[in-house]
């Protein structure tokens, strides 16, 4: 619409960021250089997930409207990846496990932001048509950021050699459902025909449960031992 | 961070140019990339007529149109689009609109215009002359309606209608949650067409016995006109005049190929081009024709001049003189035969001779046979309409408007000017008849009154038909139609024929007294962006700043929530 609608759809998006590594302590770790490491990760693992889907799977043709349900579970099986970037990128910084988890989540998400939300508001929301999708867009990077936090700490939690064996599935279950995130969404969508709100308030709700689990997990897993 | 990242950056640079490379070209062609333009609906629009005649401008003097959208509802409407429908339109909202400096005026036509009530059809034809008659400053647009147009209007309707008996409160509300609509041209500014050339068409048949034979001249214009160029399709005015001249070319030419019917009178016709502008192209074609040749049919012995304007329709025929003719002229004798033929033919109601004077003061001239008029050749016009100033002559109403289906005369009556074919049909043989009694001179060898010399089948319907269906195929409007355009072309190949010696003639005003200028950007592709007011952007800046507090204070006492997480699991972890 104008600069300023901009402005506001890049504050929305941006501030979260910049609180949480304000408020977390990260720059007194002197991180910066880490978070930028760890979205360097975050690309060189797109680059190879794209590689892969591009080689592996062929566009789907089928008819419009309808739901390649299989096609679309093997997509996002790609989404493991993922895992193994954060583990990687964790596995590199030595430091207590908080540190760890949080550098590893802030530069994978904040790297997302950048590469996939800035060009779209940049371009999208300096136009003249108003659409509420840059706001909604600006809210779904909030989200990703709690989305990335947990699933580097479910990752973590993984990874560990003295979890608890009575830890092992529910970590499972939590990290089998951040991969599948996208993919259970989409099938909401496409069962339930959400509209853009109640998609965005059901992802709120959605991840706000996984991380609220994680969390649990989490500090009953640090302060056990 | 900032620091960190400044240094980060300037080693960064320092080390690597490839890296310098690949951070900055995108960083500039994000910041030099063009808006793009993803509108919420794009439509194309007509725009009015702009021309100037005689040094006088007419029509809208402006292309360009980027404000947002209001209906004349609105209290304030300065440097706004008004958009308004055809069926609301009168000319008091328009004037209301134009007077308190609306940006741009929009109306929107229904897609099926014969759905229409008779009295609104009928009310925008008297206006559309009232547009057209004083130049207008800002954009006037036609649109096509359609489910989105539609929905924009009647949101803009209710953004602008129910603002005067709210609280602001609710006016603030009403603001953020309704849309408006910015309407965008993409085109340029219209500017003055140079060198364009309209285009008229001249063909012959030869008479026989002897020479100095009298000529006797048809003369139908083709182009069409209406408020908007690109809606003028000119089905009754003029396609049904140009479709009766096909059918008497076809006609003589076949009794002028035979020995014992080939008459003693040249028969020259004269498909003029930019009749509607004071008939440019007879103009020219006079000056051409007696000025500046030796030898011209039109220079000596021509018999009479009759000219074929608005024949589709009607149950009645005029004869529009400038001077009425003598008796014992070939005028008198054409008008006799007329009103002879006329009255033998049982459907007719009236057949009456118009006299009107050459009005040299007036801007425009009535009818085409005043150009012939002031040539001092004998001429008159043939047409339905009484009179040279209904509006009929010169609408976008004036369309075809028979569905394919229902064609050949049993279509639906339409609302405004239409073409019946049953009726053009009998309105060429009447013509047809009259004009070979005079060439023939029946009536003086003593044919009784209603013999018939043409049979109905002679006299084609499918044909008639398929030359109109032809012409309000396309709009034809003088600015449209250019030497190269296929409604010459093919005009051309039709009287080449049946006819001799078809000639072009070509009109090109004047490069420094120009007598016509057309101007271009007509036809524009509009499109409506969804917008918000600014304060809505104030309004969802002050949200967002709420938002991002709240944020930085649940960031901020994160370890609360730590805490009582912990107390939770605590009794749980004391348990393993």
């Amino acid at each position: 619409m104008t600069l300023f609608h901009f402005g506001n759809c890049f504050a929305l998006a941006y501030f979260p960021y910049f609180i949480t590594y304000k408020c977390s302590g990260l720059s007194e770790y002197n991180a910066f250089w880490r978070c930028v490491q760890a979205g360097a990760t975050y690309l060189f693992v797109q680059l190879c997930k794209m590689l892969f889907l591009a080689t592996f799977f062929p566009t789907w043709e089928g008819g419009a409207g309808v739901y390649d349900f299989v096609g679309e579970f093997m997509k996002a099986t790609v989404d493991l990846a993922d895992l193994l970037g954060l583990h990687l990128v964790m596995s590199r910084n030595a430091g207590k496990g908080e540190y760890k988890i949080m550098v590893a989540a802030m530069g994978w998400a904040t790297a997302e932001l950048v590469m996939s939300r800035c060009l779209p508001l940049w371009v999208g929301a300096r136009g003249i048509e108003f659409d509420w999708k840059y706001i909604q867009m600006s809210f779904d990077s909030n989200i990703s950021l709690v989305h990335y936090i947990a699933m580097a700490a479910v990752v973590w939690m993984f990874t560990r050699y003295d979890l608890p064996k009575s830890f092992r599935l529910p970590v499972t279950v939590l990290l089998a459902l951040c991969v599948y995130k996208a993919f259970l969404m989409e099938l909401f969508v496409h069962l339930f025909l959400l509209g853009s709100w109640t998609v965005l308030l059901v992802k709120a709700v959605l991840t706000g449960t996984i991380s609220l689990c994680s969390l649990f997990l989490f500090v009953t897993l640090v302060h056990s031992n | 961070m900032f620091e960190e990242a400044s240094e980060v950056f300037d080693n960064m640079f320092k080390s690597s140019f490839p890296l310098t490379f690949i951070v900055f070209i995108p960083a500039v062609l994000i910041l030099v990339s063009p808006l793009p333009a993803e509108a919420a609906h794009e439509f194309t629009v007509y725009r009015m007529q702009q021309y100037d005649l005689q040094g006088q401008p007419y029509g809208t003097r402006n292309a360009i149109l980027n404000t947002e959208a209001r209906t004349v509802e609105a209290e304030v409407l300065s440097r706004r689009c008004v958009i308004m429908r055809l069926a609301d339109f009168s000319y008091e909202k328009y004037q209301k609109a134009l007077r308190q400096s609306a940006g741009a005026v929009v109306i929107i036509l229904p897609k099926n215009m014969s759905a229409m009530p008779q009295d609104i059809v009928q009310q925008f034809m008297e206006l559309e002359p009232e547009l057209l008659a004083t130049e207008t400053i800002v954009p006037v647009y036609f649109a096509m309606e359609d489910e989105e147009l539609l929905s924009i209007y009647t949101q803009t309707l209710t953004s602008s209608s129910s603002q005067g008996s709210l609280s602001a409160a609710e006016v603030l509300l009403h603001t953020a949650t309704a849309n408006g609509f910015q309407m965008v041209t993409s085109g340029a500014q219209s500017k003055a067409v140079s060198d364009w050339a309209i285009t008229s068409l001249e063909g012959r048949l030869a008479g026989v016995g002897g020479e100095d034979l009298p000529t006797i001249v048809v003369v139908a214009h083709y182009d069409s006109f209406g408020v908007a160029p690109w809606l003028s399709y000119g089905a009754d005015s003029n396609a049904s005049g140009v479709s009766m001249l096909l059918e008497l070319a076809r006609l003589f030419s076949k009794l002028y190929t035979y020995k014992r019917t080939h008459a003693g009178y040249n028969l020259l016709f004269f498909v003029s081009g930019g009749g509607k502008f004071n008939y440019q192209g007879t103009k020219r074609w006079l000056e051409e024709n007696l000025d500046h040749t030796d030898s011209s049919l039109l220079q000596d012995n021509v018999a009479f001049v009759l000219c074929l304007d608005t024949l589709g329709n009607g149950d009645s025929l005029h004869l529009h003189v400038s001077k009425p003719p003598k008796e014992g002229t070939p005028q008198f004798s054409l008008l006799k035969e007329l009103e002879m033929v006329s009255t033998s033919e049982t459907s007719y109601t009236s057949f009456s001779m118009v006299h009107k004077k050459i009005n040299l003061a007036d801007d425009m001239l009535a009818w085409e046979h005043e150009r012939f008029g002031i040539r001092r050749l004998p001429a008159f016009t043939l047409s339905h309409l009484p009179s040279h100033r209904l509006a009929q002559r010169s609408s976008i109403m004036d369309v075809r408007s028979v569905s394919p289906s229902s064609r050949h005369g049993a279509g639906e009556p339409t609302a405004g000017p239409h073409v019946d074919v049953k009726k053009l049909s009998r309105n060429t043989k009447v013509v047809a008849e009259a004009l070979a009694r005079v060439i023939y001179n029946l009536t003086e060898k003593g044919a009784p009154g209603d013999l018939q010399i043409f049979t109905e089948q002679m006299v084609q319907e499918e044909q008639l038909s398929a030359v109109v269906d032809w012409l309000t195929a396309q709009p034809r409007a003088a600015q449209l139609v250019d030497k190269d355009s296929s409604v010459v072309s093919t005009l051309e190949y039709h009287l080449g024929r049946y006819l001799k010696d078809v000639k072009r003639h070509y009109v090109k005003a004047d490069k420094r007294d120009p007598e016509f200028v057309f101007y271009d950007q007509l036809k524009q592709t509009m499109n409506a962006y969804r917008v918000k007011p600014a304060i809505f952007d104030l309004l969802l800046a002050v949200c967002i700043a709420a938002y991002l507090g709240a944020m930085y204070l649940a960031i901020q006492n994160f370890g609360f929530l730590y805490g009582v997480v912990r107390k939770i699991t605590q009794p749980k972890a004391k348990a393993h």
